[in-house]
């Protein structure tokens, strides 16, 4: 499978900071990737380097086989964060400007235009100027001006933030669509629950670094296996002292234990079913929010502690 | 270069649109029709419209001149039955207070007191006779107006016209009482002093005789002021549109379409078409009230072609300038503050006009035409009034002047592309330069 996205160790620096810091990844073609990360993390500096609008000061990129998002204008949609709409103009106008700019023209475009308008069903609204649309109908606008020339990779950066639960639905929806398309999505935000839903891969930065890469699965795979919840009748405190058991918190009919590397589950099943009345075994499967927190939380302190023996030595 | 085009043609053509811009096609040509042609008629309003007659106070000290002057006023007053004059004879006894307060009560308009020695102008130094005929300006050191010998006119208002008329007035009845006694006849000191013709006549067109002077002064000066006008509407346009698409964020939508570079390249182009039709429209109501005058011989093609080469260089110039300025900006009134040299220095030629026309070639001229930003300005000027300006000339300062605006457009695009992304304070002019240094 060729990757639509790569990234190598690219570096993007504003004065002595870092915004971002060696990143690499990539994006299979026909996948989604979910770029999460905390607010300031070098989401939307990744993405601009991306879209070539600046340009990473070392490291290298490859966007759909070539070296920059340039060559390849026409075959990329792009929603910015940072992103509006000419009030003046109608909504047919506005798209066919930004249709004309990404190489689409005649009946074609016109084509496009109304199809798009009514998938969204903001066809009657075709001759209203941007400005006389709700805030959801022109963020709506901006999702088709991203799509309308049907790229094969698709960049959305933020692009459910500000939106009533109504249309974060439609545009779930429409991001779903995308993916069963066959298009390559990357899209950032900093909701877990989306990138669940969404994605097929998610990559987590802090400060610029790669926290997290991987499948939802494998992401999954490394982190919810640890714990184990248990409810019953009985007594759980002899399962805290059981071989393969790091940590225990053990209450009336409940435990909660943190497993030892190559700890043997099935074993521990067993041990369990012999010494209490079991009513729920559960492998805990930390939600992508918890992980998040728990990753972010964790480098900040390490920067926070770096940065204070640094200030020490000094 | 194809999504340039797109974008100039969307710049243009949604300016175009625009009220403001069909207030400044028509305006401003509205104006200048109504400075040309309105006002004569209001100068016809003006004097049809009669005035009361306005009573002069006469001390005549030698009693030579109140019949002489009597003569001159009824004769003005059969030339302008709208503005006429009576004179009323005082004794050359009455006394400065009395005569004083009867003007300021506006019992009469004004006082004439023409003392005798005005009939008896000092001679000069007889070392010094050559000095009188070679022209009046050696007289002149000894009658002026400050001397006890000259004439004293008193009045409450200090309108100009009838302080000419009168002077106008008093100067010939006491010139004609002065031949009389020195037994000359006024009517061939008349004829003696009568000015002598001369016929300005333009070899290049063959045209002669008519009184141009002045319109030729003026020509250079509307071509430069087309050229002010236009680059005032290609700032303004540009700015807007910039800090609307800045603050609407519709740039970076934009910028996954096309680079900065083709952007504002684009947005450029567009704002020098909009002012280049504005010109076109602009010069073409000037070229029609030059017909009407009968003045059009004054512009050759030539002429015009070498306008146009100027002109599309300065705007390019000037609207590269002003493309970094507003991206780094966020509001109009922000940028309009930066902007603000770029307005200082369109001003300078606009005060410099008449210098520099009535002295082309002039060292100082040719080197200011050598500083870019002046480089339209000043030569549209000495071309308008040298045609013969040197070919070495008109080529070096071509190309410096497209140097200037390819280096304008390299470092606008530069800060451009960092510009367009930055929102909050304004960067300061250091900052400016450093983002010149980025990638």
């Amino acid at each position: 499978m060729t990757d639509a996205l790569v990234l190598t160790e690219v570096t993007k620096r504003y004065g002595a900071l870092a915004a971002v810091d060696a990143l690499s990844l990539r994006v299979p073609a026909g996948q989604v990737l979910g770029f999460l990360g905390p607010n300031g993390a070098g989401k939307t500096t990744t993405l601009r380097m991306v879209m070539g609008i600046t340009y990473p000061d070392s490291g290298s990129l490859e966007i759909l086989g070539q070296r920059s998002a340039r060559k390849v204008a026409d075959r990329v949609g792009y929603l910015p964060e940072e992103r509006g709409l000419y009030r003046k103009l109608t909504v047919e106008a506005t798209l066919r400007y930004l249709g004309h700019l990404k190489g689409l023209r005649g009946p074609e475009l016109t084509r496009r235009i109304d199809e798009s308008l009514e998938r969204v069903g903001l066809a009657d609204r075709k001759k209203s100027r941007v400005e006389t649309l709700s805030k959801g109908m022109q963020q709506k606008l901006q999702f088709i001006c991203t799509l309308l020339h049907q790229p094969e990779l698709v960049i959305l950066d933020e692009p459910f933030a500000g939106l009533d639960p109504l249309n974060v639905d439609l545009l779930e929806r429409l991001v779903a669509e995308l993916r069963r398309a066959g298009l390559s999505v990357v899209f950032s935000t900093h909701q877990m629950e989306q990138a669940e839903r969404l994605c097929d891969r998610i990559v987590l930065i802090n400060r610029g670094r790669k926290l997290l890469d991987g499948t939802l699965a494998e992401v999954r795979a490394r982190f919810h296996t640890r714990i184990v919840l248990l409810e019953g009748e009985g007594d759980f405190s002899h399962l805290a002292d059981w071989t393969g058991v790091a940590r225990a918190q053990v209450t009336a009919g409940q435990a909660r234990l943190e497993l030892a590397d190559g700890t043997d589950i099935d074993a521990l099943l067993h041990q369990a079913v012999r010494s209490v009345r079991l009513r729920r075994f559960e492998l805990a499967r930390p939600s992508l929010q918890e992980i998040f927190v728990k990753l972010v939380a964790a480098d900040t302190d390490a920067a926070a502690a770096t940065a204070g023996r640094e200030r020490t030595n000094a | 270069m194809h999504k340039i085009a797109i974008v100039a043609w969307h710049e243009f053509f949604e300016t175009v649109r625009t009220r403001m811009f069909f207030i400044s096609l028509f305006l401003v040509p509205g104006l200048i029709l109504a400075l040309v042609f309105g006002a004569d008629w209001i100068a016809q309003l003006t004097e049809r419209e009669a005035m009361p007659q306005r009573r002069i106070a006469l001390v005549d000290y030698s009693g030579r001149v109140t019949e002489e002057l009597h003569r001159q006023v009824e004769a003005h007053n059969q030339a302008n039955p709208n503005r006429p004059f009576v004179l009323e004879v005082r004794p050359p006894t009455v006394d400065d207070a009395t005569i004083a307060d009867e003007v300021r009560s506006g019992r009469i308009y004004a006082y004439l007191k023409i003392p005798a020695a005005a009939l008896d102008p000092p001679a000069p130094a007889s070392s010094e006779p050559a000095d009188v005929l070679a022209g009046p300006a050696a007289l002149e050191r000894l009658l002026s107006p400050d001397s006890p010998d000259a004439c004293e006119l008193g009045r409450k208002d200090q309108q100009l016209q009838a302080l000419r008329e009168l002077h106008q007035m008093v100067n010939a009845a006491v010139r004609n009482v002065r031949f009389a006694q020195a037994g000359l006849d006024p009517t061939t000191v008349a004829r003696l002093q009568a000015e002598v013709p001369l016929r300005s006549v333009d070899v290049r067109t063959g045209e002669g005789g008519k009184d141009d002077v002045v319109v030729r002064m003026l020509m250079p000066f509307a071509f430069m002021f087309l050229l002010f006008m236009g680059t005032m509407q290609i700032s303004y346009g540009l700015l807007t549109s910039l800090l609307e698409e800045k603050s609407s964020r519709v740039i970076e939508v934009l910028l996954s379409a096309l680079s900065p570079l083709q952007l504002m390249a684009g947005k450029i182009l567009g704002v020098v078409l909009v002012g280049l039709l504005l010109i076109l429209v602009w010069g073409g109501v000037g070229y029609y009230t030059a017909q009407a005058r009968g003045f059009d011989y004054l512009l050759s093609g030539r002429l015009l072609v070498y306008v146009g080469l100027y002109f599309i260089p300065g705007f390019l110039l000037i609207s590269a300038f002003l493309g970094a300025i507003g991206s780094a900006c966020n509001t109009l009134k922000e940028a309009q503050s930066m902007a603000s040299p770029i307005t200082l220095i369109n001003i300078v030629p606009l005060m410099l006009w008449l210098p520099i026309s009535q002295n082309p070639s002039a060292a100082w001229s040719v080197a200011l035409s050598f500083f870019p930003p002046f480089t339209p300005f000043v030569m549209v000027l000495r071309i308008c009034a040298d045609p013969d300006t040197p070919l070495w000339q008109l080529l070096a300062t071509q190309l410096v002047l497209w140097l200037a605006v390819a280096g304008t457009i390299w470092a606008a695009a530069k800060i451009f592309r960092v510009g367009i992304l930055m929102y909050g304070k304004p960067p300061s002019p250091r900052e400016l330069l450093r983002w010149l240094r980025y990638a």
